[in-house]
């Protein structure tokens, strides 16, 4: 299953990159080269995310359950494609669902930070992997500087898993509160005489 | 109203940004805390540093051959197993432990396994194959009382503990008590399947220019012949059997703790019992709080446990052992030793014991080629004249804690790599040296680190769920709505 794993990777990871550089261009353009690869943008996040989790599945075959959870390069390894892999979804959600407007604002440059996570969350998957598969690079070593031996695992302490709790409920809290505002704001703008909102002129 | 919501919203996404990015941080600055720690009752103590380097050099002459090791290490520790009278007993301090000996009563070692083919796996595993299941030390070592009962290694053989052990002296090697028949021991021996073991003391070996000789296969023994020491202890008299003879000493009958404790004692001072400085035991001296005296006694030894010298005197300078120790190439005792031969390549692997750590804490190297005029890893120079030149430069040689790692651990489903072994892939073609020191120290809290790694991996998952729900809420509205 490894060689079937490692030729699924490369397609989440291709299709991937490529996204990460049309945000990168629709970032700083709004030119017409740049809108128009923003139109695929969504289909290939969306299809990344499909084939990634393909990929993620194959992975999980390659070796015994007990032998990943007893390793700690495939425990990272396992850790960040997970992250990697909802993350990307994530980046997939916020574009489909927030179309054009994502490259308003403070918005534009959040997407273009996002995607930066994105390839780094992807590129330390990726070198784990390549660890595993007998294949090592340099890149552990630009971890390791950053205060992360690879091959130890990543694990969090218990007050900091509970304080990601509280940060996921914050987070759930702050965008329920900008949601209630938006509903609020849309519902007053609805005219008493067409009872039509303005986007619906 | 509606620049006021947009700038409201504004400042919740940045909100949301600035809650995932401190939570980002937090975890990456606290990563990897919590569960690692000493825990002695377990057998559990890790040591601070988690590689050492050693130096070797190896030169031979055709009749003997010449090891010599050099090995950083902040103070020597030369004193070793020791009985201090306090309220009318002798209590013992410096018996192997878990960690290092709180009195720093435990004596730096160094050590090489020799094979030369007998043991195949020993080329691509080193002294993993010779760590088998429930080794003494680890957290779920053998009981003591059934390794005395088992009809061969305790009746027979007075093993009280598992030792290093190979693979094929068992029929299961996920069993230590699966000894397989005498008649086919006997028979791997004089195959040559065992690997030879130099085994250097500060204490129980140098102070008598000795190195003890042993010998792994189906456990870990002494040459044949007389060990270079022997107990000092009659256990039906609870006393020692022999004291310092004062007029061989200097006039010293005991040691003082004193002396032991502030490191006092050096070198050139007794802080050892040699045999022919000894008499026996006198239980009416007047014996008094703190005398110390050794609970081990030097001798020369006699036959193969005696085949290793030290070569003029190993000593401990400037923060560096020196240690170089001389065989014959050829003992005369090829059951008990990997006998040297000009133009052969051989396996070795080291081990060091500083900082006051006995038994499993200790450093190891991975297997290494030795040449004798072969291409390897360390090439022994052949010489001629009384001694080596020791011209050529140093073999460099990495060391690393080992942890609790098997070798029926490896070849089981928890090893990723198991299928490697089966498949005879080197330990070296996959692993690195600080590679195998994190996995050893994670293997002892394997259960506590995937316990701890599940939730983490859920915990990230939640995090960026929470966060897509924040800009997903938080999204801009198509043009026209705010």
């Amino acid at each position: 299953m490894n060689a079937y794993h490692v030729m699924l990777v490369h397609f989440p990871i291709a299709l991937w990159s490529t996204a990460a550089l049309i945000i990168a261009l629709r970032a700083f353009s709004d030119g017409t080269l740049a809108r128009a690869a923003d139109r695929i943008l969504a289909p290939l996040l969306l299809l990344g995310g499909l084939l990634g989790a393909c990929g993620f599945v194959a992975g999980l075959l390659v070796w015994p359950i007990e032998a990943v959870a007893s390793s700690p390069l495939a425990r990272n390894h396992v850790l960040l494609a997970s992250w990697s892999l909802g993350y990307w979804l994530l980046l997939a959600l916020v574009r489909w669902l927030g179309g054009e407007q994502v490259w308003q604002g403070l918005w534009r440059w959040t997407m273009l930070g996002l995607a930066g996570l994105g390839m780094a969350l992807q590129t330390i998957t990726g070198t784990l992997g390549g660890y595993l598969a007998g294949n090592p690079s340099a890149v552990s070593e630009v971890m390791r500087r950053l205060g992360w031996e690879v091959f130890t695992t990543f694990y969090l302490p218990g007050w900091v898993l509970i304080f990601l709790g509280i940060a996921a409920l914050a987070l759930i809290a702050l965008g329920a509160a900008g949601g209630r505002r938006a509903r609020a704001i849309t519902t007053e703008r609805i005219t008493p005489t067409s009872g039509l909102t303005v986007a619906q002129k | 109203m509606e620049a006021i919501s947009w700038n409201k919203r504004s400042r919740l996404l940045a909100a949301a940004i600035g809650v995932f990015v401190v939570a980002l941080g937090i975890s990456w600055v606290f990563h990897g805390t919590g569960v690692v720690h000493n825990d002695l009752s377990r057998n559990i103590y890790i040591p601070k540093e988690l590689t050492m380097p050693l130096q070797v050099k190896a030169a031979y002459d055709g009749e003997q051959i010449y090891f010599r090791y050099r090995w950083p290490a902040k103070q020597p520790h030369i004193y070793h197993d020791m009985l201090r009278f306090e309220a009318g007993k002798w209590v013992r301090y410096g018996d192997s432990e878990a960690g290092p000996q709180a009195q720093g009563i435990y004596e730096d070692r160094v050590t090489m396994l020799v094979d030369d083919g007998g043991v195949p796996e020993f080329e691509k595993y080193g002294g993993y194959i010779a760590v088998g299941d429930r080794m003494r030390f680890f957290t779920e070592e053998a009981k003591a009382d059934a390794v005395k009962n088992h009809p061969y290694l305790g009746k027979k053989k007075n093993q009280a503990e598992v030792g290093k052990h190979l693979p094929e002296t068992r029929t299961d090697i996920n069993d230590w008590s699966s000894v397989v028949p005498e008649a086919r021991l006997a028979a791997q021996r004089k195959a040559g399947y065992f690997l030879d073991l130099w085994h250097w003391r500060a204490h129980r070996s140098n102070p008598i220019d000795k190195s003890d000789d042993q010998v792994i296969a189906e456990a870990r023994y002494g040459d044949k012949g007389k060990s270079v020491f022997f107990n000092n202890w009659d256990a039906e008299k609870k006393q020692p059997l022999f004291m310092l003879d004062p007029d061989k000493t200097g006039g010293k009958v005991a040691l003082a703790w004193d002396d032991l404790a502030n490191r006092k004692l050096g070198f050139d001072d007794v802080y050892y019992m040699r045999e022919d400085q000894t008499k026996p035991y006198d239980a009416a001296h007047p014996w008094k709080a703190d005398d110390v005296l050794p609970r081990r006694v030097l001798r020369a030894g006699e036959g193969s446990a005696a085949d290793i010298s030290v070569a003029g005197k190993a000593r401990w300078k400037d923060g560096f052992w020196e240690v170089t120790l001389v065989r014959k190439m050829d003992t005369g005792s090829p059951e008990d030793d990997k006998i040297f031969v000009d133009q052969r390549a051989y396996t070795v692997a080291f081990a060091v014991h500083r900082d006051s750590m006995g038994s499993r804490w200790h450093y190891v190297s991975m297997p290494k080629k030795l040449g004798l005029q072969r291409n390897a890893d360390i090439g022994a120079a052949k010489f001629q004249g009384t001694e080596p030149k020791w011209d050529q430069p140093w073999s460099e040689v990495q060391l690393f804690y080992p942890g609790q790692v098997s070798w029926p651990l490896l070849n089981s489903s928890k090893h990723a790599g198991a299928a490697n072994i089966r498949q005879g892939v080197p330990v070296k073609a996959r692993h690195s040296e600080i590679q195998l020191a994190h996995y050893g120290v994670e293997m002892e809290f394997n259960d506590e680190i995937q316990k701890q790694w599940r939730y983490t991996l859920l915990a990230g998952l939640l995090l960026i769920a929470g966060f897509g729900v924040a800009l997903v809420l938080l999204l801009p509205r198509k043009e026209g709505r705010q």
